[in-house]
């Protein structure tokens, strides 16, 4: 799903469709009362939690407000890095705490 | 008799709040109502020109509100109509002349004389906005389809909503058919959607409502005008006739689509389907 959502098989909106796509954007940011700025706070949280436990491809994330179905929505698109994602051949040690990540582990170290 | 005070507001200016006043206080009448229609703007008074009213004012709102005069003598009576009164702006003061528990006593005293209260409320969100709404029953939002209009729109949904009373009712002015119909412009379905407040009815753009400002006589007086019949279906609307909403009737896609928000009609066809879902 992505925020703008045009009618199938039509390839440019009309400008009645634009206008109503840019006003429930607009219109989920003034009833909210957030600016770019907070929204900017947001994905950046969004982002450090994502990222403990997953390879994000911090440039491609995007997080955006918008109106679906009468109900203010947040969307989240965070590409997972493909060439981050480590394959392990071995199987885990017998160091039973390696299953808990937690965000300085080693684990989180090795990666970057 | 329960009397009833609505206030009409907008947000945003030039959308259309004095003449759907002047038309639906005149429709009203027109059904017999004794209406009082009150000019709450403030410094910028302009009822009383779409009513044709301009030369008779003697004293204004402020006028009653400060003792001045009684109420009686500032209503002044329609050129046409008997039961149709208007209470003038004053045009040398500003908004903040009146606060909002005056503004509460004049409606509770104009409640006593007529069936209905339909007040012009200013452009914008401050004390006058305030002033307009503070004794109102029912809050009707005149919206035009385009993006700063439905904007402010929500907004004063929002304050209304804030200010405790009920839930308010559409009017989508200066609707333009053919527009909708190329997809140019925001249709009915569109605006209902996106503000998710109930229609209380849909005026197209009409040159008989330059025409009918300029003779100061509201459009519904001549009901083969294509706003003033839609004007006077609102009004119907608002005395709970079940009128259906089918004044831009250019546009059958749009009249299904109505039909589809109100709950009738025929079943969805995958066309309508696919553009419920854009």
């Amino acid at each position: 799903m992505g925020v703008f959502q045009f009618r199938i098989g039509r390839k440019n909106p009309t400008p009645g469709e634009l206008a109503k796509e840019r006003l429930k954007v607009l219109l989920v940011h003034d009833r909210l009362k957030l600016n770019p700025a907070q929204l900017e706070i947001i994905r950046q949280e969004i982002l450090e939690v994502v990222s403990r436990r997953l390879a994000i491809d911090e440039e491609q994330v995007q997080v955006s407000l918008t109106n679906a179905d009468g109900a203010e929505m947040l969307y989240a698109n965070m590409p997972i890095r493909r060439e981050k994602v480590k394959f392990e051949w071995d199987p885990p040690s017998g160091n039973y705490h390696a299953y808990v990540l937690e965000p300085d582990s080693q684990d989180d170290e090795e990666q970057k | 008799m329960d009397s009833r005070v609505i206030t009409i507001t907008s947000g945003k200016g030039g959308v259309g709040k004095t003449t759907t006043t002047a038309n639906l206080g005149t429709a009203l009448a027109m059904q017999g109502k004794k209406v009082a229609v009150v000019d709450a703007d403030i410094g910028l008074r302009n009822l009383d020109a779409i009513l044709g009213l301009e030369n008779r004012i003697v004293y204004d709102l402020v006028d009653v509100v400060e003792g001045q005069c009684r109420l009686r003598q500032a209503l002044i009576k329609d050129k046409r109509l008997p039961e149709l009164y208007l209470l003038p702006a004053a045009q040398t003061r500003d908004k903040n002349a009146v606060d909002s528990i005056q503004m509460e006593q004049l409606c509770q005293q104009l409640r006593q004389e007529f069936d209905f209260v339909v007040i012009d409320s200013p452009a914008g969100i401050e004390q006058g906005f305030r002033n307009a709404i503070v004794g109102a029953d029912e809050i009707v939002i005149v919206a035009n389809p385009e993006m700063a209009s439905v904007r402010d729109a929500d907004r004063i949904i929002g304050l209304v909503e804030a200010a405790g009373k009920s839930e308010p009712r559409l009017i989508l002015n200066r609707l333009r058919a053919e527009m909708v119909k190329r997809g140019d412009m925001l249709d009915v379905a569109d605006v209902l959607e996106v503000l998710g407040i109930d229609l209380l009815g849909i005026i197209p753009e009409d040159e008989a409502i330059i025409i009918a400002t300029n003779k100061g006589e509201p459009a519904v007086h001549d009901k083969r005008s294509k706003a003033g019949h839609a004007f006077f279906n609102t009004a119907q609307r608002l005395l709970g006739e079940e009128i259906p909403l089918n004044e831009v009737e250019e546009s059958p896609s749009l009249l299904e689509r109505l039909r589809r928000l109100v709950g009738f009609g025929p079943a969805p066809t995958e066309k309508r389907i696919r553009s419920q879902s854009s």
